[in-house]
């Protein structure tokens, strides 16, 4: 090297210096898509659940003023729902400007035609292909994929191809997210590491909790505490490196004092001390699958007791978003720019651990812990996503509306089961306090509204309580439609194991869905095809006509035919008839997995205790504008040609909303 | 082990002392390019210069013998056997200056741990305090006393005891920016731990405070050792993991310091004369 050479060299290696020396000045942000700056903007706040009926009641008591101001700026009014009016399907709905006969998602569930299994409707799992196997090890050929299930162009892709840019925050249904340049992070359907929609693990030694052999959403683990020490494992995605893919896990300890309440948990390179009743924070794990590979993950603990009996929960574990093991957001950096600014956050579709709730891992105080934390990581993000929208579309969402009234309902309404008069006086504001705190998230959105930004607020629908469960294959044992292989067995089997199908006309799969056992489509069809449309309007019938013995009232409220309820060309996959529940009903725990239980109805005795699996008349949801609008019963699929419209875009002739403004 | 420690120490504590309050990208260069020098002249005073160089041509020799008979597989195993063997002499040439050279640079490693490994505690930060006891205590038996020395540190926990372990902790939280400490009182003594909640960037951080005179002391030369006859055995405060930022990218700093420690070593040899 020249001595010119050298002192360049030593300039560049100084400059370099200087720049390494300042760090990483740029935060890692994502770039915006399309145009700087539009002539409208539109801010779209997503509360899911919300109910007219209580925001109406809160309004009027003054104590929801964002919602009153925007109500007197412009509209409030009732928003038609989907048929059926799950999340899923709703927010499909207002995606697609569509309803499910051309989007495709008619139920959180569907099922497989051919030989009766079940499946989630949103998202499919593909390429799973060829592999090789030495020894103990397995050599994929090929990586798995998700596939977004729903039909029909996202509202953001259309914003896109006219060079709209759009920000989308956790919209349900859109995972894997949808193809684009748009900033958009999954929601609603996002499983956990384990590819499910979110197993929690619980560790104790109560051998009383251990005897329900099956918790839905959780693992029960029996511990043992030696020498005020547990050793436990975590389980985490099955290891698809290996032979027969037994579960990835992460061995680690509990060390217990002797006499104080606290615990040190150490796990992989971590140690935390808890006291009880302590949340852990979110702590990153990994699990090795082969020296090359592993799979990231982060999750919560929460000492719930150290004495008599050893309690721990651990949150089911999220994808990590600084570096997600699949896809959560485009572009891929969104989650990992989020995840910078932020720390981990909650990345599972639904993130309010309801099962854990329900199964009395968590109790109501550490539940409400856990979604207090979900909200206020919303409320961050929001102000960060309010504070730099400068042009386009800001969609975002909040589910604790929904997973609050689902879990609190039953300290609402004196007669339901599960209501306690003590726990009503500790707990019963929780609603009304989740939408105090969503009017201030509106306020915000209000305060940054210039003259030029739409606001719309909306729900997907409403709530009612649930009271009484109605299992519909039982009922359809009962009419005569559905055929045991053994009556003896009746309660024991799901998914269909003890069912008889050469001599079964229908079944019922999923939340609101009823199908025939149609010849040619079901994988042992009985009814020829000839026969479905009046089978299909009997068994409707006779389900609007069947009274709870307990109540007299009709659980079904309508039944409706997918000939009759949908439009589009996938009608065909739709179910054969659609359950609209009435107030007070839902479908029971056991009916969608394909159980047919002793009873046809049952009173609800879980803390699930709201729902809006109804017909949609009775549940639905709410629309807010700060403008006029020109149609007094709109849908939720009105609402996309809705936004299309503020940007003079043309709605696609595949869409069956017309705008309202 | 305190006069070894206390050589090393003051070395680092001098290079690095221009540039505390900086960005630890400056001390890391400066450190980088003095050891870099240093290890330099160490190996042309130590090293068989003339012999490298030989070998050096001989390698490259039989690289250029490889090339022109590249056909001849006979040649072509030949000159391969001789690089090889060229290889084990080259080796065996730097033998010694690398013998000589690893413990300094093994203890500067351990000064710069101090300086780079660790950052300090910022506020609502949550770390834990450990104390290892020796093994004729029992943490359950002992009465051990933690004081905060002011608001500005929260012990959030009742002491957690691992007999198994020996060990007593307790989690605590940072309130404040500044240097705060504890005091631990047991069996009529005193010990202080020092907890750092400053904001400067490159400073010197100790994670564990060890006994006097042990082999743990020369690797953990951070504070003021505890006296031999003490009860306690360490004490510690987990403080983060540091890591050097390269446009984002965090490095572990000893990548980035053998990184900087070769580029300066291959700059400056011409310029110092020394065959490689």
């Amino acid at each position: 090297m020249s001595k010119i050479k050298r002192r360049e060299f030593l300039k560049m290696g100084l400059a370099a210096g200087s720049m390494m020396a300042a760090g990483s000045s740029s935060d890692m942000i994502t770039r915006v898509f399309g145009k700087t700056d539009t002539p409208k903007k539109m801010i779209i706040l997503g509360f899911d659940g919300v109910d007219p009926h209580l925001l109406n009641m809160w309004m009027k008591a003054g104590k929801l003023p964002a919602f009153q101001k925007l109500q007197n700026q412009g509209t409030f009014t009732k928003l038609r729902t989907s048929l059926p009016p799950q999340s899923p399907v709703a927010w499909s709905n207002f995606i697609t400007g569509m309803n499910p006969g051309g989007h495709g998602i008619f139920d959180f569930m569907s099922r497989n035609p051919e030989d009766y299994s079940p499946d989630f409707s949103s998202a499919a799992i593909t390429g799973a292909g060829k592999s090789i196997t030495i020894g103990n090890l397995v050599l994929p050929l090929s990586s798995e994929k998700a596939v977004q299930q729903r039909s029909g162009k996202a509202f953001w892709q259309i914003l896109e191809d006219h060079d709209i840019p759009a920000t989308v925050f956790k919209m349900p249904g859109n995972y894997p997210p949808e193809e684009t340049d748009q900033r958009t992070i999954s929601g609603m359907n996002t499983p956990d590491v384990t590819g499910s929609y979110g197993i929690y693990n619980y560790y104790t030694t109560d051998y009383a909790d251990l005897q329900n052999s099956s918790y839905a959403g959780g693992n029960h683990h029996e511990v043992y505490v030696i020498g005020n020490r547990v050793d436990a494992k975590l389980p985490g995605p099955d290891n698809a490196f290996k032979k027969g893919a037994p579960k990835a896990t992460i061995d680690f300890k509990v060390f217990l004092d002797p006499v104080n309440p606290v615990a040190k948990i150490v796990i992989q390179d971590q140690e935390f001390i808890l006291n009880e009743k302590e949340w852990s924070g979110w702590k990153k794990i990994h699990f090795n699958l082969i020296p090359t590979q592993s799979i990231k993950g982060i999750c919560m603990f929460y000492l719930k007791q150290v004495r008599p009996e050893f309690e721990l929960y651990v949150s089911p574990i999220n994808v990590d978003p600084a570096d997600p093991a699949i896809p959560i957001s485009t572009p891929p950096n969104y989650s990992k720019e989020l995840a910078k600014r932020f720390g981990p956050f909650f990345t599972k579709g639904l993130p309010a651990d309801t099962h854990a709730l329900d199964n009395a891992a968590l109790d109501d105080e550490s539940f409400l812990e856990q979604e207090n934390m979900i909200f206020q990581e919303r409320q961050d993000m929001f102000e960060y996503e309010l504070a730099r929208f400068e042009s386009g579309v800001l969609f975002y969402y909040v589910s604790s509306t929904d997973q609050r009234q689902h879990m609190f309902w039953r300290l609402l309404d004196k007669s339901h089961p599960k209501y306690d008069e003590k726990l009503a006086r500790e707990f019963g504001s929780t609603i009304e306090n989740i939408y105090s705190r969503v009017d201030f998230l509106l306020d915000q959105a209000i305060q940054k509204a210039d003259k030029d930004t739409v606001i719309m607020v909306l729900s997907d629908h409403g709530f009612a309580s649930f009271r009484r469960s109605f299992n519909v294959n039982t009922w359809l044992k009962e009419a005569g439609y559905h055929k045991l292989i053994n009556d003896w067995k009746q309660g024991e089997d799901g998914l269909f194991m003890n069912t008889d199908w050469s001599r079964t006309k229908a079944y019922a799969y999923g939340l609101n869905s009823l199908f025939i056992n149609l010849k040619g489509r079901e994988g042992e069809g009985l009814v020829h095809p000839n026969e479905k449309e009046s089978l299909t309007r009997e068994i409707a019938r006779k389900l609007e006509a069947y009274k709870d013995p307990k109540t007299g009232e009709h659980p079904i409220l309508k039944a409706y035919t997918a000939q009759e309820a949908y439009q589009g060309p996938l009608v065909d996959q739709a179910p054969d008839i659609v359950l609209g529940y009435n107030r007070g009903y839902r479908v029971s725990w056991s009916s969608p997995m394909g159980s047919i239980s002793k009873n046809i109805m049952e009173d609800n005795e879980e803390k699930w205790s709201g729902d809006h699996m109804a017909s949609p008349e009775v549940v639905p949801g709410i629309l807010l504008m700060n403008q006029k609008i020109n149609n007094m019963s709109p849908a939720l699929y009105d609402l996309t040609p809705t936004i299309l419209k503020v940007f003079n875009i043309k709605p696609p002739s595949s869409m069956i909303g017309k705008s309202i403004i | 082990m305190s006069i070894i420690n206390i050589f090393f120490g003051k070395l680092v504590e001098w290079i690095l002392f221009p540039f505390r309050g900086m960005s630890p990208w400056v001390g890391m260069i400066v450190l980088s390019l003095v050891t870099g020098i240093f290890m330099l002249l160490v190996f042309r005073l130590t090293s068989n210069q003339k012999g490298i160089k030989s070998i050096k041509n001989k390698i490259k020799a039989h690289i250029l013998e490889l090339r022109l008979f590249q056909d001849n597989l006979k040649i072509s195993l030949s000159s391969q056997g001789k690089i090889l063997k060229c290889n084990l002499k080259y080796i065996s040439c730097t033998m010694k200056p690398m013998l000589i050279m690893i413990i300094p640079l093994i203890l500067i490693l351990i000064q710069m741990n101090l300086w780079f490994g660790y950052k300090s505690f910022s506020p609502d930060q949550t770390a834990i305090l450990k104390v290892k006891l020796k093994d004729n205590y029992n943490p359950v038996e002992t009465d051990i006393i933690l004081i905060p020395s002011s608001s500005a540190i929260i012990v959030e926990t009742l002491p957690l005891r691992i007999e198994e372990e020996k060990e007593i902790d307790w989690r605590f939280s940072v309130k404040e920016n500044g240097v705060h400490h504890f005091d631990l009182k047991i069996g009529g003594w005193t010990i202080t731990k020092t907890v750092d909640a400053t904001t400067s960037h490159l400073r010197k951080i100790s994670t564990i405070k060890v006994r006097k005179n042990t082999l743990d002391q020369l690797f953990n030369p951070g504070e003021a050792p505890l006296l031999k006859d003490s009860p306690i055995k360490s004490i510690e405060l987990t403080y983060p993991n540091e890591s050097m930022n390269l446009f984002g990218w965090h490095i572990h700093w000893i990548i980035v310091y053998f990184a900087l420690s070769v580029i300066f070593g291959f700059a400056f040899k011409g310029l110092f004369g020394v065959e490689i």
